[in-house]
C-alpha cells in the first residue's frame, strides 16, 4: 500500500530510517518546522533550519526514494520569546513562497498564552496571503481546552476550515474537530498521544472522513514506521482496504493538494535515486562507490 | 545574619584547602570583574566547588538543604555582583547572562537560587521560559523544592507547571506552596487530564488529588 506520512521530523532521523520507511511503502513525507528540543536564541538559527528543510533534507529523502515536503512556521513554544517571535514571523514570507512548502505550520498552542495566540493568528493571516493550508499542533497539557481554543480562533479569523489540519488528536478531541470542517490528525507514538489499537477503534467508530494518521517521529521516543504499523493493526481489526487507503493516502494528499504545490500524480514515480548527485558539494555517500539503489 | 553571610560561611567550610584561594579570587572576579570574568567563575564553580551537599544546617530556609556547594557558590557570586553593580540594568544583564549562557548544571543552580536574588520578580520571564524545557532535571529545579513559582508565577503559568509535573511523573508534593495556590482552573485542568487518561485506558497519577484540592475544598464547604 502506498503511504504518505504527513507529519515526521526527518531532520532528527537516520538514513536507516529512510530506508526502512521506503521499503514499508512510504512514498512521501511532510516535515513540519518545529522545536528542536532546546530553545533557539536568535532568529538566524531559524533561517538555517528553514533552509535545511527546503534544501538538504529534501535532497536526502530523495536519495532514499522518498518525496519530501515541508511546512514552515514558528512553533508555539518559541512564540513565547517576544523578540525572537517578531523577527521570525517577519522572515516567514520569503520561505512561504517556496516550492515544496505545502502549509503554514506547525503553529498553535503550547502553554496557551496570549503570545502564542498572537503568533497563531498572525500566521493564519500569512497562510491566507500565500494561499496555503494550515497545520495546527494541539498542546500536550490541557489538550481539550487547547483544541477548543484553536478551533474558536480559526473561526474568529474566518479562515476556511477545510484548509486546516488539527493534529495530535485523542478520544476526547476527535469528535470536537469532526464537528468543525477541519481535518483531524493523529500521532501514533510508542508511549504517549495515540497508539495503533486505539486508532483502529476510533476509525471503527468515526469512519475515515477527514481522518489522517502520522508518526510525528522526532528526537524523542518515537517510531517513523508507526503509519505502516497502524495499517497492519487496522487490517487485523477488519477495517476495509479502501478505508485504510483513504486515511494513509487520499486524505493527506487531498489536504496538502490545497497548497497547489503537492501534485499527487507526480508521486506515482519514486524520485531519482542517483547517489552520485550532490547538494551544495555534499552527497549522502561516505566515500563508498555509488551503487544503483534497488 | 544575611543570606550572603550564611552562604559564604557554608561554602568556605566546604571548600577544600586547595581550592580556597580560587574561591577568594572568584568572589573578587564576580563582584568587580568584567561580565566575561563573572561567566567564567560561574562556570568554574562545578570544577572548583563540586556537588557535595551544602548542608546549611543553621535554621535557614529549608530549600537550601537540597543545594550543592556549587549552587551556594553561584548564588554568592550573583549576590556580590549585585552589590557592586552600577545600575539595576547592569545587574539584570549580568545575572541573565549567567542563566542564558549556562549549561544544564549552571542553569539548575541559577533557577534554584533565583528566589533569593534581590527583587526576584524581575526575572519572571526567564523562570517561566525554563518551565518549557524538555530536560527533566531543569524543570525540577524550578518546580520542586523552590519557593519561586508559588511566590511569583501568575495563575496560568503556575497551573501549567503543575500539569507538566503530572505529565512527567514529578511528585506534586515537591511543589512548594501548591495547597495555597490551588484554584478552580487548576482543578478543572487536572480533572480533564484524568478524563483523557481514562479515555486512553491509562493509569491516573495517584497524587492528582493534590491539584484538585481547590475542588475538594469547595465540595466540603457546600
Amino acid at each position: 500500500m502506498k503511504i504518505i506520512d504527513p507529519h515526521v521530523h526527518m531532520t532528527s532521523r537516520t538514513t536507516d530510517d529512510y530506508e526502512a520507511m521506503a521499503s514499508a511503502g512510504i512514498v512521501a513525507v511532510v516535515e513540519p518546522a518545529f522545536w528542536l528540543g532546546q530553545p533557539r536564541t536568535q532568529a538566524g538559527s531559524f533561517v538555517d533550519y528553514f533552509n535545511s528543510l527546503i534544501g538538504w533534507e529534501r535532497f536526502r529523502a530523495a536519495q532514499f526514494g522518498i518525496w519530501h515536503f515541508c511546512t514552515i512556521g514558528l512553533n508555539p513554544k518559541e512564540a513565547n520569546n517576544p523578540r525572537l517571535a517578531t523577527e521570525v514571523i517577519e522572515m516567514l514570507p520569503r520561505f512561504l513562497a517556496k516550492d515544496g512548502v505545502v502549509a503554514v505550520g506547525e503553529i498553535g498552542f503550547d502553554d496557551q498564552t496570549d503570545a502564542e495566540q498572537d503568533c497563531f493568528a498572525r500566521q493564519v493571516e500569512l497562510a491566507r496571503t500565500f494561499n496555503l493550508p494550515v497545520l495546527v499542533h494541539t498542546p500536550h497539557r490541557d489538550k481539550k481546552q487547547g483544541t477548543i481554543r484553536s478551533l474558536a480562533l480559526v473561526r474568529l479569523l474566518g479562515f476556511p476550515e477545510e484548509r486546516v489540519l488539527i493534529d495530535h488528536n485523542n478520544e476526547e478531541t476527535l469528535p470536537i474537530v469532526l464537528d468543525s470542517g477541519c481535518w483531524a490528525g493523529h500521532t501514533i507514538y510508542p508511549n504517549t498521544k495515540m497508539d495503533e489499537h486505539r486508532m483502529a477503534v476510533l476509525v471503527q467508530k468515526y469512519g475515515s472522513d477527514r481522518i489522517i494518521v502520522n508518526s510525528a517521529a522526532d528526537w524523542g521516543i518515537s517510531d517513523p514506521l508507526k503509519v505502516p504499523k497502524t495499517i497492519a493493526v487496522m487490517r487485523a481489526q477488519g477495517i476495509a482496504e479502501e478505508t485504510i487507503a483513504r486515511i494513509v493516502w487520499d486524505n493527506p494528499a487531498a489536504f496538502f493538494a490545497q497548497s497547489g504545490r503537492f501534485d499527487v500524480s507526480a508521486l506515482e514515480k519514486r524520485p531519482d535515486m542517483d547517489r552520485r548527485q550532490k547538494f551544495e558539494t555534499n552527497s549522502v555517500l561516505r566515500g563508498e562507490p555509488a551503487q544503483a539503489h534497488r | 545574619m544575611s543570606t550572603k553571610e550564611r552562604l559564604l560561611r557554608a561554602v568556605q567550610a566546604r571548600v577544600s584547602a586547595a581550592e580556597a584561594p580560587w574561591l577568594d579570587q572568584a568572589m573578587h572576579d564576580a563582584s568587580h570583574g568584567s561580565q566575561n570574568q563573572l561567566l567564567v567563575v560561574y562556570t568554574g564553580a562545578s570544577q572548583h566547588l563540586g556537588r557535595a551537599p551544602l548542608a546549611l544546617s543553621d535554621g535557614g530556609p529549608d530549600v537550601v538543604d537540597h543545594w550543592t556547594v556549587e549552587d551556594g557558590g553561584r548564588l554568592l557570586f550573583l549576590l556580590v555582583r549585585h552589590e557592586a553593580s552600577p545600575s539595576p540594568a547592569a545587574f539584570i544583564d549580568a545575572a541573565s547572562s549567567c542563566y542564558q549562557q549556562g549549561d544544564a548544571r549552571e542553569q539548575q543552580s541559577w533557577l534554584r537560587a533565583v528566589a533569593f536574588l534581590p527583587d526576584p520578580a524581575r526575572f519572571l520571564p526567564l523562570v517561566v521560559d525554563a518551565c518549557r524545557t524538555n530536560i527533566l532535571p531543569l524543570f525540577e529545579s524550578v518546580a520542586c523544592e523552590n519557593p519561586y513559582p508559588a511566590r511569583h508565577f501568575p495563575e496560568r503559568n503556575f497551573n501549567q507547571m503543575v500539569l507538566k509535573a503530572l505529565f512527567t511523573g514529578v511528585a506534586l508534593a515537591r511543589i512548594l506552596g501548591l495547597p495555597e495556590r490551588a484554584n478552580p482552573e487548576l482543578a478543572r485542568m487536572a480533572s480533564d487530564y484524568a478524563d483523557e487518561r481514562r479515555a486512553a485506558g491509562r493509569s491516573i497519577p495517584v497524587d492528582i488529588a493534590l491539584a484538585m484540592a481547590d475542588r475538594a475544598r469547595t465540595r466540603t464547604d457546600t
